[in-house]
């Protein structure tokens, strides 16, 4: 038997050799289905990446702490003490990287010419450094120089819409825990931006200390910020932070925060997949054509063989191997035209012509498709399970064939 | 509209004027002593104005001290009765079609105020610009017989004031005939001009206060007083929510 199939393996591998050009014309289509397969779902992956990137950005820290009320009222009054006890042991071992406890408030920032909502943030930017979570870019003045800086900084954007400046005063006002109002002025030492101009508009920093004092509230905060390296890791680390934090606090990771962003990264797994199917139904005709023509030229062979005496299952196994060389030397060139296209573009494609757009998706300017290994092996997947499927009927037509009519076919 | 109280109150003030040299910090001291621990109730009219629309309001206001005010608006039909309470810097309003106080919230401060070109914080902020500020006299000058200060009042660095400075121009007999708002890089924003001076309640009173922004000359507003009393007895329930939403003056 296994000399049999040796045979039939090399014959299959002649046959596709036969007609040469027919077969170069199939691992054309193939290999460029394959590499738009790759190319497309590394482009979408790039752009799930970074709308998981800008929001984390938002949200820095891959779990967060509140008070269990926070999240439906973010106001002062749902804020907690400052962590200690068990929790501050499990924040400060392993895995966790890094871990920040911020005061965020929404409040008014006011300047002579106009005022504004924004949310204020009171840092302390040596425990902000390491979790990322400081703007990306200080292009005016510096960033707070530590918890008890007394000066603000706004995003670019927002210092535009207030038409103020760097070294300009600004008054903030928010409320305290008793609901009067809490008010100070601040001088505007530095100016930011962000990758989103939305972000820039939103997000004011102060000094976590100066924050606590205005708004009488002691050392509380109101949001513990935590992060161990990789966001997708998430789910192994988490439950000893929960367990640490106590049944008063609400610990979460970012897919229960951003649940939209967690689904986002499930669906994109789903439009890949359906995505690669599409693109293989169409190949799938050529290639069922292909094999039919095979097939159909080959008729008084096929009759020959089978009346030496080569049983139809082998027929069918050879008419297999036809196809499932061919789909894995397209593959083969597919995959390699993928990665020799995407590697050179992963340091960004400059969108700024749609990038309205794609800011109302959380997205920046550049795109930055991403060349995923699961992605290419699904693709492989894909297209041998379907191929091999798409392949059954000629094949089984081919060793359906009576040897009689099929000797005297002309 | 605090701010017009405080100013109406400085008004009122007609007290003969000590001779000796006065520093602005005794000038702005001095006449918010005379302003604090008074009571008043007056009824005004107040004009918004726009290019293309204008509307008034008749309103009834009462205050005591710098941290206590009241006012409800009498006329149009369709305002009357809505209130607005102002104590210690916190201020509530009512509306009677929905029959709710409500607090204003400290997002809220920086909005203008039924309309005007007040803002709320201009409303119910404390009349702490004794604090909140360093004075300094400009100059002074001689005008119909009255001496004239000119002051310039920077706030300090961590007050809760947006200005760069204002200006404000006093009467030797206490009335303010204005107060300038600048911006930090020097340039005027709005002004607060005071006219139509005469003896009103026993007192000499600025009896038209017009702000108005420098941008947007043909935007204002303007508080015409028609009527006011001084050191009255007021009951001692009028400054509280309870007040607010029941009134019984």
């Amino acid at each position: 038997m296994s000399g049999a199939s040796r045979v039939v393996a090399v014959l299959a591998w002649r046959n596709l050799w036969r007609n040469y050009r027919r077969t170069l014309v199939m691992l054309l289509a193939i290999g460029t289905g394959v590499w738009a397969m790759i190319f497309m779902s590394s482009l979408m992956r790039g752009m799930t990446d970074q709308m998981v990137l800008n929001g984390l950005a938002v949200l820095p820290g891959e779990v967060q702490i509140h008070h269990p009320s926070y999240r439906n009222d973010p106001s002062v009054v749902n804020s907690m003490s400052a962590p200690g006890g068990d929790l501050l042991a499990a924040l400060e071992k392993p895995p966790v990287t890094a871990w920040a406890a911020r005061v965020r408030v929404p409040a008014v920032i006011a300047s002579e010419r106009d005022n504004r909502g924004v949310t204020l943030l009171g840092v302390d930017p040596s425990a902000e450094q390491p979790l990322g979570s400081l703007p990306d870019e200080i292009v005016e003045g510096r960033f707070l120089a530590d918890a008890g800086d007394r000066g603000v900084v706004l995003g670019a954007s927002l210092a535009r819409k207030l038409d103020t400046q760097l070294g300009k005063r600004v008054v903030i006002m928010s409320q305290d825990p008793q609901n009067n109002v809490a008010d100070r002025g601040s001088r505007v030492v530095g100016i930011y931006r962000a990758r989103l101009a939305s972000n820039e508009e939103q997000f004011v920093y102060a000094g976590r200390d100066v924050l606590q004092e205005m708004l009488g509230i002691g050392d509380a905060v109101s949001e513990i910020a935590i992060s161990a390296g990789d966001y997708r890791q998430v789910a192994l680390w988490a439950p000893a932070i929960i367990a640490a934090a106590g049944p008063d606090l609400e610990v979460l990771t970012w897919m229960d925060l951003d649940a939209f962003l967690a689904s986002m990264l499930n669906l994109q797994d789903g439009f890949t997949l359906i995505l690669m199917v599409v693109v293989f139904l169409v190949l799938s005709f050529g290639l069922v054509n292909t094999l039919a023509m095979a097939v159909f030229e080959r008729v008084r062979e096929i009759g020959l063989m089978q009346a030496l005496g080569m049983r139809p299952s082998l027929i069918l196994y050879q008419l297999l191997l036809e196809s499932l060389y061919l789909l894995l030397l397209g593959l083969a060139a597919g995959n390699l035209l993928a990665w020799v296209t995407i590697k050179p573009l992963e340091s960004g494609i400059d969108i700024s012509g749609v990038a309205q757009g794609m800011e109302m998706m959380g997205m920046g300017t550049t795109l930055y498709p991403a060349l995923a290994y699961q992605d290419m092996l699904m693709s492989t997947v894909v297209v041998i399970v379907l191929g091999l499927l798409a392949s059954l009927l000629p094949a089984w037509r081919a060793a359906r064939l009576d040897p009689v009519r099929a000797l005297n076919k002309t | 509209m605090r701010q017009v109280i405080m100013l109406l109150g400085l008004l009122f003030t007609l007290q003969a004027v000590a001779d000796e040299p006065l520093s602005a910090q005794d000038i702005i001291r001095k006449a918010m002593d005379h302003y604090r621990g008074q009571t008043s109730y007056s009824e005004m009219t107040m004009i918004i104005h726009r290019p293309d629309w204008e509307r008034s309001m008749t309103m009834r206001g009462w205050s005591e001290g710098d941290k206590q005010t009241l006012v409800r608006v009498v006329e149009p039909k369709k305002d009357a009765g809505n209130g607005t309470l102002s104590v210690d810097g916190n201020m509530w309003t009512y509306a009677p079609k929905i029959n709710r106080v409500i607090k204003v919230p400290s997002s809220m401060m920086s909005q203008n105020w039924m309309g005007s070109d007040f803002s709320n914080k201009d409303v119910s902020k404390d009349t702490a610009i004794i604090e909140d500020y360093e004075h300094t006299l400009l100059s002074s000058r001689e005008e119909d017989g009255h001496t004239i200060w000119v002051i310039q009042s920077v706030p300090h660095e961590e007050a809760a004031v947006v200005w760069g400075k204002e200006v404000l121009e006093v009467r030797d007999d206490w009335v303010l005939l204005e107060q300038q708002f600048w911006d930090q890089d020097g340039e005027l924003v709005k002004t607060l001009k005071a006219g139509e001076i005469r003896e009103m309640g026993g007192r000499m009173v600025a009896t038209v206060l017009r702000m108005g922004k420098v941008d947007t000359p043909d935007e204002w507003t303007e508080v015409r007083t028609e009527a006011v009393e001084f050191d009255l007895t007021l009951p001692a329930n009028l400054f509280t929510l309870a007040n607010l939403r029941n009134p019984r003056q």
